[in-house]
């Protein structure tokens, strides 16, 4: 894509890293690779274990880690151990459809209006849940662990331009399954 | 720039991620677009509201300590040999003081982990080290079972949990307290619970919960036996299954 999206610094080092220095460069981002891997995996004994699985990865591969953002590259691994784990358990499971009728029903302003009143903590996180995993995923990345444009195309692995529409896309979906929650009676 | 080209920058330039030139494009065109107007608003409302109104998920305190138990494995070298490994990790990674004791009856002096847990961790790490977890290999209660006679001056009670969820994988003959035990090796996903079983000869355990570097470790004494369950696993699933070898080993009434 043509239009300029400015490409920011990240830190770096080099060299390799002894136990103690891994720890130090990696532990702090225990918070995020949690955060991230609970919205993908849904309960915490999973998510558990692959943040767990993710730092003897990245511990074992960092020989082969050749400087450069550390933050994407560990949260790659993550995401990666997140994908094995879903595809064992999901094969059975198939993704609510996303009805277009209703949650493009009311006229512009009411859904404004509608959004304005039901935009709070349970409607957000039953809006997330819904989502598809490539729309999760992007949010969390983005707008509750503050990775830049470019260091998200790196953990997904693909181009900012693209980065930039499916996030579009994914707080457009957002706004609607939270225009859409509680419409029907409140699921148990 | 036309509107379409503005539209589908709209996030990237509320995200900060547009260069100056871009920006100053987009704003040109919004200053005289009065739906674009709107979509920002809007737009600008939602973003605000994702990133104040979503949960996020902590990590536990244990996840942490357990992490740091797995990578200080990861990296013992291979080659030295076992007890010389677990030596280094005493000392290195402060495992005699890094204690919670979270279920307290009391015991003597405050802190104090017994010896008998720090073996106990120590075996079960031992046993996930050298690759060595298992002497009989057998998903059976009546296979595992009769393997320790012979072998031991006592028959350990012999449970399969594998209904719920805690598969009995195999037994191993290791020494705990000075003396030979009986470590019945139990599996939980990608976990091991190494329980060991010995009389207590009036030696009793206390009903504690150690977490040991990332282990959690509960004894108990029932029916003359003192049982020992150490393994990695979280401390909910931990419980439950101590929880269920407790009911199932309880000693019937004479």
């Amino acid at each position: 894509m043509k239009s300029g999206i400015h490409y920011g610094t990240t830190s770096r080092w080099e060299g390799n890293l002894s136990q103690p220095e891994f720890e130090q460069v990696f532990l702090p981002h225990l918070d995020a690779a949690y955060n991230l891997a609970r919205w993908l995996l849904r309960n915490d004994q999973d998510a558990e274990d692959a943040v767990q699985e993710a730092y003897l990865r990245a511990y074992k591969a960092f020989s082969r880690f050749r400087g450069g953002d550390g933050k994407a590259w560990f949260m790659t691994i993550l995401r990666n151990v997140c994908y094995t784990t879903l595809k064992k358990s999901r094969s059975h499971e198939t993704p609510e459809p996303f009805d277009e009728e209703i949650h493009q029903a009311a006229g512009q302003s009411d859904v404004r209006e509608a959004f304005r009143q039901k935009a709070n903590a349970e409607s957000l996180h039953q809006a997330l849940e819904k989502l598809p995993d490539e729309f999760r995923e992007i949010i969390v990345l983005h707008d509750l662990e503050g990775l830049a444009y470019k260091e998200v195309a790196a953990v997904l692995g693909i181009p900012i331009g693209t980065v930039m529409s499916r996030l579009a896309r994914a707080r457009g979906r957002l706004r609607a399954e939270i225009v859409a929650t509680n419409v029907r009676p409140s699921s148990p | 720039m036309n509107h379409d080209d503005v539209t589908r920058l709209l996030d990237a330039y509320l995200d900060g991620e547009l260069d100056l030139n871009t920006c100053v494009e987009v704003e040109e065109h919004v200053a005289g677009c009065e739906s674009c107007q709107q979509k920002m608003t809007e737009r600008q409302e939602l973003i605000e509201v994702i990133r104040s109104e979503t949960p996020r998920f902590e990590a536990s305190p244990f996840l942490k300590t357990r992490i740091r138990a797995a990578l200080r494995e990861a990296s013992a070298p291979a080659a030295a040999p076992f007890w010389k490994s677990i030596a280094a990790r005493w000392i290195y990674g402060g495992v005699a003081v890094a204690v919670a004791v979270i279920l307290a009856f009391t015991i003597s002096g405050p802190g104090r982990i017994p010896e008998v847990v720090q073996e106990a961790v120590a075996n079960h790490v031992r046993a996930l080290q050298v690759n060595h977890l298992m002497d009989v290999a057998s998903t059976d209660q009546h296979t595992v079972k009769p393997w320790f006679a012979g072998k031991l001056d006592y028959s350990p009670q012999v449970v399969d949990l594998a209904p719920s969820g805690y598969p009995l994988i195999g037994g191993r003959l290791d020494v705990l307290d000075n003396r030979n035990v009986a470590a019945l090796i139990y599996q939980r996903r990608k976990h091991y619970i190494n329980l060991f079983i010995w009389p207590s000869d009036g030696k009793t355990l206390p009903r504690l919960l150690f977490v040991e570097n990332g282990y959690h470790v509960l004894g108990w004494t029932d029916g003359g036996m003192n049982y020992m369950a150490v393994s990695e696993l979280g401390e909910k699933e931990f419980r439950d299954f101590v929880q269920m070898i407790q009911q199932q080993t309880a000693p019937t009434p004479p």
